[in-house]
């Protein structure tokens, strides 16, 4: 899914009503299309936010220098070169008959996947896997339907921690 | 008996934001009340230090608050209600923002319960100005008033200035609270470039020093970090040749051989062809827009060196990509490049040379024979009786770059306009928040007639407050600058231009209670001015200028600054 054209930026921000607006404003405002975005509280009063956008190396660079200038973002860091942990999660629902369902679950589970509902023949799934290894999660379950699916885009953090930023 | 100590600090919220105000050493406010700012204004007369003025539309304070602002370096405020009142700020928002001038609005909001759903007159203001401010807060709470205010004075007032807002509820302002102005802030995302980076400083200075063909272009960067002087002695120390953007005119004096005066699209032919020759360009106080660099790739096409020197760390490489950054206040960052300045090598010489030879070449010159009055003619009366001394303040159009390009200055001084976002309407609130600010300053107002009457208002601001402030209105019977445009870019097709349809100025001024004068004929340009200056009080000239006069030099839109254009009739 990493074309030359993704970068993921890396967010500290407070955490305070408007930052999400505040920090998607001044993306979109550059005319960059956001792919997905992740924001969850960390402590401390601070959120961590993983934005993936669609946008050339320079861009992005000019991008995250208008987000640092936010007021309540404390760090940004362009973490797509970088040694990364990156996780997405998939929630997804499809129809397995009770003959099929052995194989399935094999599958399911090399993935490190799991049901966490079931009813009748129409089961609930979950993975958390690479943002590169969900496309072939999806294609297990392509063949059984797939009526609804839910993704978190991606989270990511640097493997090592950084010092703090430029501002 | 021992008697309790009164619990003064208890209060309403209404006057936690005016305490808050006058522990900002605030004098002046610029307002307009409302529904959803009552409490405040109940509680105004309760606080004698705060002096406020009442304008005729929110509009016209903003840009009152913004003139005060960059006439006296303190932060303008602001006061206005909710919904329409807090809208009608948004202009004069952005106005500020662009030019980074520092400002504190206060808004009204609608009661904390019935935010979100559509009560009347509320309208979502964090959202509408959130791009036009360098940040907004919603007040919920009365705790948070007093640091928000606090917080809203350090974010205007630091770094790289800009507008703030604070939009506090309606019951917040009428509920009580403890008023405890706190001294710490904890803002963990803000951390301006206050300590300057100056690592690349004697990189800068080595680079100054071995270039044959330097030019220095400074902006508004260096009027609001007040590197008026330092900027001169490096010029002189250098012997580099010195352009202004728009904003940046004052910063340098335009009668020293060393000035380029303005550069841009609209910039002196002087100017543009230095740009255009120079090996080393160093930018100060600036962003390096589209109206400075016109066809981005054509810019500088021979400079080997660009340095950029400015506080704002996202604007390095934002337009132009340096070779050497400095993110830095522009006066700290010449301060410390002084010392380590040298006169450059000997060829620098030929360089000035040649630059006056461009000078003499490429004169600023108009066209006088005519007939008409020619708005040149006005301008260099008032610039020879302003002494270098006066503020102008200027609207946006054809005034607006012919106040600049005509701006004769001996010394650094104040124009006042709006570059970044030409907002016409601009230059009379302006002017007399300027001269709220500075009444020990003469204050000259140029605008145009489409423009005056978009904020006309205003004038009785000028009669309550006893402003004496002079209007030169450059009165030539059409949206003169789009005429232009229009004439040479867009077809000869002149469409919806026409302003023959207008009051008469004499008589508008008489209804606010104005002394004027109205003059089509240069030889009485002198006795108008006379005029002007003899009656106390706001004063306003009608010139009934040559409606053909154009703005030159211009690139044409699209082109290189190499592409100038000049004046093409004889003089
Ligand atoms: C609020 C606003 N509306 C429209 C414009 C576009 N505009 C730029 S210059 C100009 C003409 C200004 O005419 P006038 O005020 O008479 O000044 P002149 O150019 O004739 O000196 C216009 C319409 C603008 N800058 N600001």
């Amino acid at each position: 899914m990493t074309s030359n054209r993704v970068r993921v930026l890396s967010l500290v921000v407070e955490d305070d009503p408007g930052v999400l607006e505040r920090v998607a404003s001044q993306i979109r405002r550059r005319g960059i299309n956001i792919q997905s975005l992740t924001v969850g509280p960390v402590g401390g009063g601070r959120s961590r936010m993983t934005v993936t956008v669609d946008a050339g190396h320079a861009e992005v660079d000019q991008v995250a220098k208008q987000v640092d200038k936010l007021i309540e973002v404390i760090e940004v860091h362009d973490i797509t070169d970088d040694p990364i942990v990156s996780r997405e999660l998939v929630v997804a629902r499809v129809d397995v008959p009770e003959h099929a369902r052995e194989t399935f679950l094999s599958r399911l589970s090399s993935f490190g996947g799991r049901v966490v509902d079931a009813l009748n023949g129409s089961l609930v799934v979950e993975v958390s896997a690479a943002p590169d290894q969900v496309e072939g999660f999806l294609s297990l379950l392509r063949p059984y339907g797939l009526s609804e699916l839910a993704r978190s885009g991606p989270v990511a953090m640097r493997k090592s921690a950084y010092g703090s930023s430029h501002k | 008996m021992i008697e309790a100590k009164p619990q003064t600090n208890v209060m309403t919220g209404a006057d936690i934001v005016l305490s808050s105000l006058e522990r900002e050493g605030v004098e002046v406010i610029f307002g307009y009340p409302g529904g959803a700012n009552l409490p405040i204004y109940q509680r105004l007369p309760e606080h004698p230090a705060l002096r406020h003025v009442l304008v005729r539309h929110e509009q016209g304070a903003a840009h009152m608050a913004d003139g005060y602002a960059r006439a006296t370096g303190k932060p303008g405020v602001v006061f206005a209600t909710s919904g329409p009142g807090a809208l009608n700020l948004v202009t004069g928002l952005a106005t500020a923002f662009m030019d980074s001038v520092p400002m504190v609005a206060i808004t009204g909001q609608v009661n904390t319960s019935v935010v979100g759903r559509d009560a009347f007159q509320e309208s979502d203001v964090i959202g509408c100005t959130l791009p036009v401010t360098k940040h907004n807060y919603l007040v919920t709470r009365v705790e948070d008033l007093a640091p928000c205010i606090r917080k809203a004075f350090h974010l205007a007032t630091t770094g790289r200035p800009g507008p703030v807002l604070v939009d506090v509820c309606k019951d917040v302002q009428q509920a009580s609270g403890i008023f405890d102005y706190p001294d710490e802030l904890t803002m963990p995302g803000y951390r301006p470039a206050l300590e300057a980076d100056l690592s690349a400083i004697g990189l800068v200075a080595g680079k100054l020093a071995e270039a044959e063909r330097p030019v220095i272009l400074v902006g508004h960067g260096v009027l609001l970090s007040g590197a008026e002087a330092e900027l001169l002695e490096l010029a002189e120390k250098t012997g580099i040749p010195v352009g202004t953007t728009l904003l940046g005119i004052g910063a340098f004096p335009t009668e020293h051989p060393l000035s380029l005066h303005m550069t841009g699209f609209m910039g002196t032919g002087w100017c543009l062809r230095a740009v255009q020759n120079a090996d080393l360009l160093m930018m100060v106080g600036m962003r390096v827009d589209d109206r400075v660099t016109a066809k981005l790739d054509e810019w500088a096409p021979r400079a080997e060196t660009f340095i950029h020197v400015d506080i704002d760390h996202s604007e390095m490489g934002k337009n132009v990509r340096p070779h050497i950054e400095v993110v830095a206040d522009a006066k700290r960052a010449l301060q410390a490049l002084l010392p380590l300045a040298e006169p450059g090598p000997a060829s620098r010489r030929t360089w000035l040379t040649q630059i006056e030879a461009w000078r003499e070449e490429h004169p600023l010159r108009y066209r006088r024979s005519n007939g008409h009055l020619q708005p040149q003619d006005v301008l260099l009366e008032m610039y020879r009786r302003c002494r270098s001394e006066a503020i102008v303040v200027a609207d946006v159009g054809q005034n607006q770059i012919w106040a600049a390009l005509w701006w004769r200055y001996r010394r650094p001084g104040l124009f006042i306009n709006s570059g970044g976002a030409g907002t016409m309407g601009f230059a009379l609130p302006a002017a007399l928040g300027a001269k709220v600010g500075r009444p020990d300053k003469a204050v000259w107002c140029v605008a145009g007639e489409g423009g005056f009457v978009m904020t006309a208002q205003e004038m009785s601001v000028a009669i309550e407050q006893n402003l004496d402030v002079k209007v030169v209105l450059l009165n030539n019977f059409s949206l003169g600058m789009v005429r232009q445009f229009q004439d040479d870019f867009y077809g000869g097709v002149r469409s919806h231009v026409d302003l023959r349809v207008m009051p008469d100025f004499m008589k508008l001024a008489e209804a606010y209670g104005w002394h004027s004068a109205r003059v089509a004929r240069a030889e009485d340009i002198g006795a108008a001015f006379d005029a002007a200056e003899r009656t106390p009080g706001p004063f306003l000239i009608d010139f009934q200028i040559d409606p053909e006069a154009n703005v030159y030099p211009i690139v044409p839109l699209g082109k290189g600054l190499d592409h100038f254009q000049e004046e093409p009739y004889d003089i």
